[in-house]
């Protein structure tokens, strides 16, 4: 096996990129996509053609990761489209401060203190409820294109 | 019947009292007086006459519904009644209905006869609140005594009414009396006969008394419906040795000449009548003709055959009528009774039938017929169904009919030679009139939803007729179908760059579907033989390169060579024309390529031996495509097409699809065929670039895996073990390498999280999969290999990637498939450590899992969520069955005394990590309900022990999905509930006469905390088992399992036992059926001499037992 066909190395400065080309045939279901600049998980792919003799193209329809926005695109499926760089980060939940931020603490043993609560009720009223009852809990933000948000919760047992 | 004024007047008031009530329910005026009103009056006594007057004379149909609503029931009533009684009142019906009162009466005479007969009927009788043996009697006594008598007075009463409807020029009263006497015998005939078979009751006789409303016995699988009609010989006297057929065709005939200047007439419902039944006369069958080589049968077809071929011949001008204002419904009549006909007949029969009359055979009628129709529809060329599209479905399942027992071998034989010759001529306007639907629909933009696998299968029945038809005359149509493919390619050639090849593209495609269908079978995972007709018909040329599948399959083969230039394959190989390339030689290859080399054919039963001579000329001929002559080139021909559609089609992945899943999974079924793959430079080149080349990573991930299985299957065409072994490391060496690495970076944690980084360890995840799936004893040890040597990188992965559930359920389904395929093979130090990664990685997800909510703003997020939480589920109980079956199949060559794992141990405390994170709410998925309760009854089964040593919890959740599962719907999982039953009561029976604890406190019941006592888990299992059994619907196929789990449940509780008999017994009020209970209670623990063991063969006795038992109690205990 030759050298220069060895492609699995990762690039150095790959953190850096918020979005990466992949072609449009191989996009999944449950995988994520760019629909017009916003970070959309995948939850219906279907391939038709230009024509009958003509090319596939693949029909995305995307929810929103952050807002829950349903967005659709339709591309050629031998042409690239963006994926967004999702992360999600796992924190415990030290406080919630009554201006309506968290304190979270890293890995690393240092705070996060900049990230608001949900301005949903619903949301709002599970991680308060979780947290007034005195649940050890962990909160999952999810982070792409610049933005930020919790998107699960785990009671990792009561305190004791 | 003279009425007195006095209950004239009477019968009027009653009448508008009626009326009133039935306009009050519907305006919602006072609607509880009214629905006594109309009760009281259904519930009065003989209510006959004033509902005969309703029924007449009532302008409001609500009114004249309640009032035959009011006859049906009194009469079921009545019928229950003393016999007496009933005699006296069907005398009077048959007086009605003989016309003796008048046209009238003997309108709704009929009419009540036929609701009669509808309402005993049972699959169309109305719910009644009363015993299933009660209507199974009636059923009975219905066919064997009534049935006979009602169709003669029926026939009586048309017979007696014929001159007046034919003398009289405008309609008369009695043709709407003799439309319901026609549609009464019609109705007679369609009866499910059951119980006149030579007077004995066969074994369709008896009832199912398991579930209500059983469907169709005779439920032929045909698309127009054609039930075959088998009264019996009681009937034969009636039906063909009365002339009573000759007068219906003389009558419908007179008619027919009456009105034919009135084109409406055919639709009116008299004429439509007659038709139906004269159609149905052509589906009799079965003793009701004297057994003298079908003599009888045949004279009876002929005279029916003489008088409805007036409806269709001659062809063409009946279809030019129709298409000039005709009623179709004759012509539609006469397409429907040929296809009884031929349901009912050999080929040879069928032909021979017209040529007594006529100068030609029925197949060149129904030759003629077709050409006729397909013509028209070719001309049509409508979007929406006509008539023509309705006639060449009847007559396409007319062949069917006649060329089915053909090809599967029956005695039958070949067509005459100038039925083939009727065959060749239909099926060259079929391709005809396919080509003109190709060339028209090659334009049209609405693709969205047409893409290849859906219009294949949508046509395939459609192309599997056609191809019937083809095949019954190969030595014509083969040809035919050569020529006209040539010439499409030569018109592709020559129009190259100057014209647009669309309309002819879609044409060939079109082609190749039913080339494809017409050279062979579906293989269905197995190797299809060569076609039947193919293989027996003369053929007249000796030599190969001659043979016309040999001509045909050469010249679709050098087609698709072209496609090899890049040039050709810009300008003539679209996407969709290359997906009928691969489906063809997908097909194709599993018939033709390289056959099984047969050492002799099988001592062809049912052929003569000119035919096995022939038959073996044209196989030998066929096989100018083996191992020995062409195959190998052809073979390469196949890899660099498929090879081609993977490299230089991006994105195509309906047509990649087809690559993958057909056409070159059919080059690896067969090893004789793998053992030339794995010499062929191409296929190495293909292996190649999958193992060690970026480009294969664009193809979508699925298809990945399958390329995998693919390859590794293809191992098994080495010439040794090792060789195998080698070739599965050499293509799957470096992918796991990369994987291994990646685990072990440092910063992992922040690359893992990169789509392409993502993208290439889901890519090699499916691969791995996909080789694990291929796992054969040949490649085993390698394929362990591979798995061990990632173990520990899945372990990081499933950390790592805990957020991202794609890769978590690629992982996860890995292990499932590679687990599957390895455990029964290893040794017992292998078994533990893949037993021990399994429960890290079950702990693992665990601890990822529980206690976890997903929030987001969208409800549909969250529901994929949940779907996907399901999925991973499923896959962890997969996982868990999987390692069980190492207890039960075990290649290993370690010998017994080697301390093994203790697999019960080890899938017990998987079930405890699992069982928590299946809620009820998810046993709604009906795979997650399956997979679930086949693991827990399997180790119910297999370690009943191990629940006694369950957690509280653990087992109360255990019972629950039990009990839940016990009333599922799915058959499957209510037999595995009863399994699982069985294993426990058996296990506490067995353990407990021993003198031991068995389950101990959990059988013998408990009081909780508020002092309340709860049932031990038996006699709530009895409880519930015995109502199962007694009063709801279920498979027949259970009641064995039931019987399994109900034994050992009674031994367990007999006490409980005995109090809910006697309580059954009380129950009954009826005195004749409470001794019949308590008899079958005794004799249901009792014959058969039942023992108060738990042996084989006592559970057989008490199966036996419980059969007898449900047989003849659940007649009357219950209600429909």
């Amino acid at each position: 096996m030759s050298d220069e066909e060895h492609h699995f190395e990762s690039k150095a400065d790959a953190g850096a990129s918020k979005t990466y080309p992949q072609q449009a045939g191989t996009i999944r279901k449950n995988g994520y996509i760019v629909i017009k600049n916003r970070p959309c998980k995948v939850v219906e792919v279907s391939t038709s053609k230009t024509g009958k003799h003509g090319h596939a193209k693949c029909h995305f329809v995307g929810i929103d990761i952050f807002n829950g926005k349903k967005l659709e695109d339709i591309v050629p499926s031998s042409h690239n489209c963006d994926v967004p760089h999702v992360t999600r980060t796992d924190y415990q939940l030290i406080d919630i401060s009554e201006d309506g931020f968290l304190s979270l603490l890293t890995d690393s043993g240092g705070t996060k203190d900049d990230l608001r609560l949900p301005t949903d009720e619903n949301l709002l009223s599970q991680i308060k409820d979780g947290f007034a009852e005195g649940k050890d809990l962990v909160v999952t933000v999810m982070s792409s294109m610049g933005e930020e948000q919790i998107c699960a919760l785990k009671d990792i047992g009561p305190k004791n | 019947m003279q009425r007195s004024p006095n209950d004239l007047s009477q019968l009027q008031a009653t009448m508008r009292a009626i009326e009133l009530a039935c306009s009050s329910i519907q305006m919602m005026v006072n609607p509880a007086e009214a629905e006594a009103t109309i009760l009281s009056f259904c519930q009065s006594p003989q209510p006959y006459q004033a509902c005969q007057y309703i029924i007449e004379n009532s302008q409001m149909p609500n009114a004249r519904f309640q009032a035959a609503t009011a006859i049906r029931d009194a009469a079921i009533r009545e019928l229950e009644f003393s016999a007496a009684e009933k005699e006296t009142f069907l005398a009077e019906v048959k007086q009605a209905t003989l016309g003796i009162h008048g046209a009238d009466v003997q309108f709704i005479g009929i009419n009540f006869l036929e609701s009669l007969v509808s309402e005993f009927s049972l699959s169309t009788s109305t719910t009644m609140v009363l015993p299933t043996e009660f209507h199974d009697q009636c059923q009975k006594s219905m066919e064997l005594e009534y049935l006979k008598a009602f169709y003669c007075w029926a026939r009586d009463a048309a017979l007696s009414m014929t001159n007046k409807i034919l003398d009289s020029d405008s309609a008369v009263p009695e043709t709407k009396a003799s439309t319901a006497a026609l549609r009464l015998m019609l109705q007679i005939l369609n009866w499910d006969f059951r119980y006149s078979k030579n007077g004995v009751e066969g074994a369709k006789g008896r009832k199912n008394v398991f579930s209500a409303r059983v469907g169709n016995d005779n439920n032929l699988s045909r698309r127009s419906e054609c039930t075959v009609v088998q009264p019996g010989p009681a009937w034969h006297e009636v039906l063909i040795s009365s002339g009573h057929i000759s007068w219906l065709l003389s009558f419908y005939r007179a008619l027919r000449k009456k009105f034919s200047c009135e084109g409406f007439w055919l639709d009116c419902p008299l004429a439509v009548s007659a038709r139906k039944l004269i159609v149905q006369f052509c589906s009799l069958k079965g003793d009701i003709f004297h057994s003298d080589n079908g003599q009888m049968q045949e004279n009876h077809l002929l005279q029916l055959l003489s008088g409805i071929i007036e409806w269709v011949n001659p062809p063409e001008a009946v279809s030019k009528a129709i298409e000039s204002g005709k009623s179709e419904s004759e012509m539609l009549d006469g397409c429907r009774a040929l296809l009884s006909i031929a349901t009912v007949t050999t080929p040879v029969v069928f032909d021979q039938l017209l040529k007594s009359i006529s100068s030609f055979g029925t197949l060149t009628l129904l030759s003629a017929l077709m050409c006729e129709v397909l013509k028209v529809l070719i001309v049509s060329n409508a979007e929406e169904e006509t008539w023509s599209w309705v006639a060449r479905d009847l007559l396409l399942d007319t062949w069917t009919a006649l060329l089915v027992p053909i090809e599967s071998g029956g005695k039958t034989g070949l067509l005459p030679a100038e039925g083939r010759n009727a065959a060749a001529n239909v099926f060259s306007l079929i391709v005809e009139s396919e080509l003109k639907a190709a060339s028209a629909s090659a334009c049209s933009d609405d693709v969205d939803t047409d893409y290849f696998q859906a219009s294949v299968s949508a046509m395939d029945e459609r192309l599997s007729s056609y191809a019937l038809i083809g095949r019954a005359a190969i030595d014509i149509t083969i040809p035919l179908l050569t020529n006209l493919f040539n010439e499409r390619v030569a018109r592709l050639h020559q129009g190259r760059g100057i014209t647009d090849p669309t309309v002819t593209l879609e044409e060939l495609y079109s082609m190749l579907l039913i080339i494809g269908h017409v050279l062979a079978d579906e293989g269905d995972g197995e190797t299809p033989l060569v076609p039947k007709a193919i293989q027996t018909q003369h053929v007249a040329s000796g030599e190969s390169e001659k043979h016309p599948v040999v001509v045909l399959s050469s010249s679709i083969l050098n087609f698709a060579k072209q496609s090899l230039d890049p040039e050709m394959r810009a300008s003539i190989f679209s996407p969709r024309l290359m997906e009928a390339i691969a489906w063809f030689l997908a097909r194709w290859s599993s018939t033709y390529l390289m056959p099984p080399e047969e050492t002799g054919e099988n001592s062809g039963s049912g052929y003569d031996n000119n035919h096995m001579v022939q038959s073996l000329c044209s196989s030998k001929a066929l096989l100018i495509f083996g191992e020995h002559n062409q195959g190998k080139s052809v073979l390469d021909l196949v890899v660099h097409i498929a090879t081609t559609t993977l490299v230089f089609y991006p994105g195509e992945k309906d047509l990649q699809a087809l690559t993958c899943y057909h056409l070159l999974h059919a080059l690896v079924r067969r090893r004789n065929v793998c053992v030339h793959l794995v010499a062929l430079d191409s296929w190495h080149h293909l292996a190649n670039a999958f193992a060690n080349e970026r480009l294969l990573f664009t193809l979508y991930s699925a298809h990945q895996r399958s390329l995998a299985q693919t390859l590794v299957v293809s191992a098994s065409g080495m010439r040794n073990p090792d060789a195998s072994n080698q070739y599965v490391r050499d293509l799957m060496g470096h992918m796991t390498n990369y994987l291994v690495e990646l685990s072990s970076k440092n910063d992992l944690k922040i690359v893992a999280q990169q789509p392409d980084v993502i993208l290439s360890v889901s890519c090699l995840l499916e691969r791995l999969r996909g080789a694990a799936r291929a796992t054969e004893p040949r490649t085993q040890k390698a394929i362990y290999e591979m798995g061990s040597t990632v173990m520990n990188s899945i372990l990081i992965f499933l950390e790592v990637y805990k957020h991202e559930f794609a890769v978590v359920y690629l992982l996860l389904k890995f292990v499932v498939d590679w687990v599957d395929g390895q455990i029964i093979y290893l040794e017992a130090q292998e078994t533990a450590g893949v037993v021990n990664f399994c429960m890290r990685l079950l702990q693992l997800y665990s601890s990822h899992n529980i206690g976890k909510i997903s929030l987001s703003l969208s409800s549909s997020l969250l529901s994929e969520a949940k779907t996907e939480k399901y999925k991973d589920l499923r896959a962890l109980l997969q996982l868990l069955a999987n390692l069980c079956s190492k207890d039960l199949v075990d290649f290993s060559s370690d010998s017994t005394e080697t301390p093994g794992t203790n697999i019960s141990q080890v899938v017990y405390f998987g079930l405890c990590i699992v069982i928590p994170l299946i809620s009820l709410d998810l046993l709604k998925y009906p795979k997650l309900c399956r997979d679930f309760f086949s693991l827990l009854s399997h180790l119910l089964e297999v370690y009943p022990e191990m629940v006694a040593q369950l957690n509280d919890e653990a087992f109360s959740h255990v019972l629950g999905t039990l009990d839940f599962g016990l009333h599922h719907q799915d058959t499957e999982v209510v037999d595995m509930c009863l399994r699982a039953l069985k294993a426990l009561a058996s296990y506490h029976y067995k353990e407990t006469s021993v003198g031991k604890v068995g389950l101990g406190a959990r059988a013998a019941g408990s009081k909780d905390q508020s002092g309340q006592m709860s049932e031990g888990i038996f006699s709530q299992f009895l409880r519930t088992l015995l109502h199962l059994v007694l009063f709801e619907d279920y498979s027949i196929d259970l009641v064995s399992a039931a019987a399994d789990a109900l034994l050992p449940l009674i031994l367990c509780e007999q006490a409980l036992y005995q109090r809910l008999g006697n309580e059954l017994i009380e129950r009954q009020v009826n005195p004749a059926f409470k001794s019949r209970l308590a008899n079958a209670l005794q004799s249901l623990t009792s014959s058969n001499q039942l023992s108060f063991t738990l042996d084989r063969m006592n559970y057989q006795r008490f199966r036996k037992n419980l059969n007898h038992f449900l047989v003849e109690v659940r007649g009357f205990l219950r209600m429909i």
